[in-house]
């Protein structure tokens, strides 16, 4: 079963993410923030990350630059899960190395339907 | 503008103290919110579960319908329906002629009777002639040669015509009695029979009709129940948005807060540097009508998805509850009506069966008696010419005797005139054998409608219509199983909805908190602005402006600060009820 990490400082952003995934088959695990999410990825493997943008201890984009950086990190497919929906901020985002950018709150036929597309 | 006044001092303190218990107030109140939203999401997960369970059942219902291919059970309802039309149609129009024709067959033999009656009498006549004869032929003596076969024919034709008569005359008796006892039992049975079929056409009719309407609608019920199941879906996505939009209402708070304690820094600073005290006063401001507009939209925010969260648990539970769970005893149902209408048309077709036989047997009855009368008729017309030249060969043999052959002569054209009345009564004979067959043909018709020929069809619709009853009774037993099952999954689920409206209850009150913290807000603002009267003249906003929009992460909150600054109403909160899509770079 393909294992996806998500991870935001909010309890109901990861609940329904948790919800409408493993509905469709996945096994999710949780992260808190971004520091409780590197450690994570960092002992276990993940198909997909799903990160929020704002969060404490390491943010979104921290996140994503730490975990490019991992040994075989490089093409794992992450998609960022924010409240902001400015250019910039997603330029940012890309750069780092997000594989896509969902504006909350999200659309749960839509995420599956992506997801399944990038974990084959 | 003036600083150092002790009431501004304690304004600007008090100021300080209210927001400090606004703010934690909100705090309060968006730990409630996050506690809460918690609760309906587990809620709701539960929900979801036995929905998906309801969903599974009656998708297990829906496609045993597709598979066991009840659809095809309506065509076949349908032309039992005409079938039975027609058997009843047939009967109906049957009916009233075969009263008629057996009435007529009464008649008819009636005037047979009457017709054997003149030949018997005809029959005596000629063996009285046959006596004279044999006086005649003794007095003449040895003249009487040539009239020695004349008074032996007499007694043949005597004979014969006696005998035949008597037998057509035996059979016409006994045709009589049976037609007329039929008749009887006719009357009395065949208005009755009329009067249950008419009924019978009337009640079938409607009820083939409901049968139609139901498998009608029960063939619509895989498209049903999938719009049923988008429904579902919708509503699902409805409740996962929602319940998101808890996040964005967190973070608008945790920025109202922040800002309390940016302005309760800002009226802190005013003693400390008042050289930028007007400046800090009015940031402070202009920060507090911009925290008042958040407030707003924060309220009508929670209001926006606390609605869309029970507005559709209530559409899943009664899309679940309602139009999937009734799938089962619809099924159910059609097999029970179906199976009662075959019964009903079976008994219909056993009643039918006795008339049918009597058909049969009068129309077999009057058959023998055309052929008996066909065979008679033959005779009496063979025994007419026979007569004729009797009578001729006899009146010129007389002739030649002279005065001697005077009495024979009498005989030989009472022989003629005899010959003559045969002739006639052969001519009635012939008019009533039109009759019978006219009356045999028309019987063919009223027997053929009664007849198991015509039967067939009805019988071949029967047969079908069980085996659409088979696929029924198939599709019927797994709904029974699964409605079962689906009615447990409903209760407990009704049952755990309960619980979550309390909770949106407790969302809703929310609101009232929240008209609270308002009004200390506008409290604080209108306390800093009597205090400070120059605060009401316009400043240069843009540094506030600046301040705020970095710690936003909304654009909700750039608009409402937007519309705060400008002094302009409230921006609506646009709810996506679906959410929003993934843009992959």
């Amino acid at each position: 079963m393909k294992r996806i990490l998500t991870v935001d400082d909010s309890s109901s952003i990861r609940q329904m993410v948790n919800f409408t995934l493993t509905k469709a088959g996945y096994e999710v695990a949780e992260a808190v923030d971004g520091k409780d999410g590197l450690s994570k990825i960092g002992c276990g493997k993940f198909d997909l990350i799903i990160t929020d943008l704002n969060m404490p201890n390491l943010d979104g984009i921290q996140l994503i630059t730490a975990v490019r950086q991992l040994p075989g990190c490089s093409f794992i497919p992450i998609l960022m899960l924010s409240t902001e929906s400015q250019a910039e901020k997603k330029a940012e985002g890309k750069k780092a190395g997000a594989t896509g950018w969902i504006v909350k709150p999200f659309n749960a036929d839509q995420l599956v339907s992506v997801v399944q597309k990038l974990v084959k | 503008m003036r600083f150092e006044n002790t009431s501004t001092v304690a304004a600007r303190g008090d100021a300080v103290l209210k927001l400090e218990n606004a703010k934690n107030e909100l705090q309060a109140l968006e730990r409630i919110a996050e506690t809460e939203v918690r609760s309906v999401a587990k809620a709701f997960e539960g929900l979801a579960d036995y929905t998906d369970v309801i969903v599974e059942l009656a998708a297990g219902i829906v496609g045993c319908v597709e598979s066991e291919n009840v659809s095809s059970v309506l065509p076949k309802v349908q032309t039992l329906g005409a079938a039975v039309n027609r058997f009843i149609g047939d009967r109906l129009r049957a009916t009233p002629g075969i009263l008629e024709m057996v009435t007529r067959e009464v008649e008819l033999l009636n005037r047979l009777s009457l017709i054997t009656q003149a030949q018997r009498a005809i029959a005596l006549q000629t063996g009285a002639l046959r006596v004279l004869a044999n006086i005649e032929v003794a007095r003449l003596g040895e003249g009487s040669a040539d009239f020695h076969y004349l008074a032996q024919e007499l007694a043949d034709f005597s004979e014969s015509v006696f005998q035949d008569t008597k037998a057509l005359d035996i059979h016409t008796r006994d045709r009589r009695a049976e037609i007329e006892k039929t008749k009887r039992v006719l009357s009395v049975e065949l208005p009755e029979l009329q009067e249950k079929l008419a009924g019978i056409e009337v009640e079938l009719g409607k009820a083939l009709a409901e049968v139609e309407s139901s498998l009608t609608q029960l063939s619509k019920t895989p498209a049903q129940f999938r719009t049923g199941v988008q429904d579902i879906a919708q509503q699902v996505a409805g409740v996962v948005t929602a319940i998101q939009s808890d996040d964005i209402t967190r973070q608008q708070i945790e920025h109202v807060t922040e800002a309390f304690t940016l302005v309760s820094a800002r009226l802190a600073d005013v003693e400390r540097t008042p050289h930028t005290a007007a400046r800090e006063l009015s940031q402070a401001y202009v920060a507090l009508t911009i925290q008042a507009y958040q407030l707003r939209s924060i309220k009508e925010t929670i209001a926006g998805w606390t609605s869309q969260i029970r507005t559709c648990m209530d559409g899943i539970m009664r899309v679940s509850a309602s139009e999937v769970v009734g799938i089962g005893p619809m099924v159910l149902d059609q097999e029970r009506k179906v199976a009662s209408h075959l019964t009903h048309i079976e008994l219909l077709e056993r009643d039918s069966q006795a008339y049918s036989e009597r058909m049969q047997r009068s129309f077999s009855g009057l058959s023998n008696l055309m052929q008996l009368f066909r065979d008679h008729l033959q005779k009496s017309k063979s025994v007419s010419d026979r007569f004729q030249i009797l009578s001729l060969n006899s009146i010129i043999k007389s002739s030649y005797l002279g005065q001697r052959g005077g009495a024979m002569l009498a005989i030989a054209k009472i022989i003629g005139e005899t010959s003559e009345q045969w002739g006639e009564v052969t001519r009635q004979s012939s008019q009533a054998m039109q009759e019978i067959l006219k009356l045999l043909d028309q019987s063919k018709g009223f027997v053929e409608a009664f007849s198991d020929a015509r039967n067939q069809k009805l019988r071949e619709a029967q047969t079908e219509t069980r085996g659409g009853l088979e696929t029924l009774r198939t599709a019927a037993v797994f709904a029974v199983e699964q409605s079962g099952e689906m009615k447990i999954a409903t209760e407990r689920m009704q049952a755990n909805l309960g619980g979550v409206g309390k909770t949106g209850d407790l969302l809703d009150s929310c609101s009232g908190n929240l008209d609270a913290i308002l009004a200390q807000v506008e409290g604080v603002r209108h306390q800093l602005k009597v205090e400070y009267p120059e605060l009401d003249q316009p400043c240069d906003t843009s540094e506030v402006e600046k301040l705020f929009s970095a710690s936003y992460t909304t654009e909700m909150e750039r608009d409402v600060m937007r519309a705060a600054l400008g002094g302009g109403p409230l921006p609506v909160v646009q709810q996506t009820f679906g959410g929003n899509a993934v843009e992959l770079f």
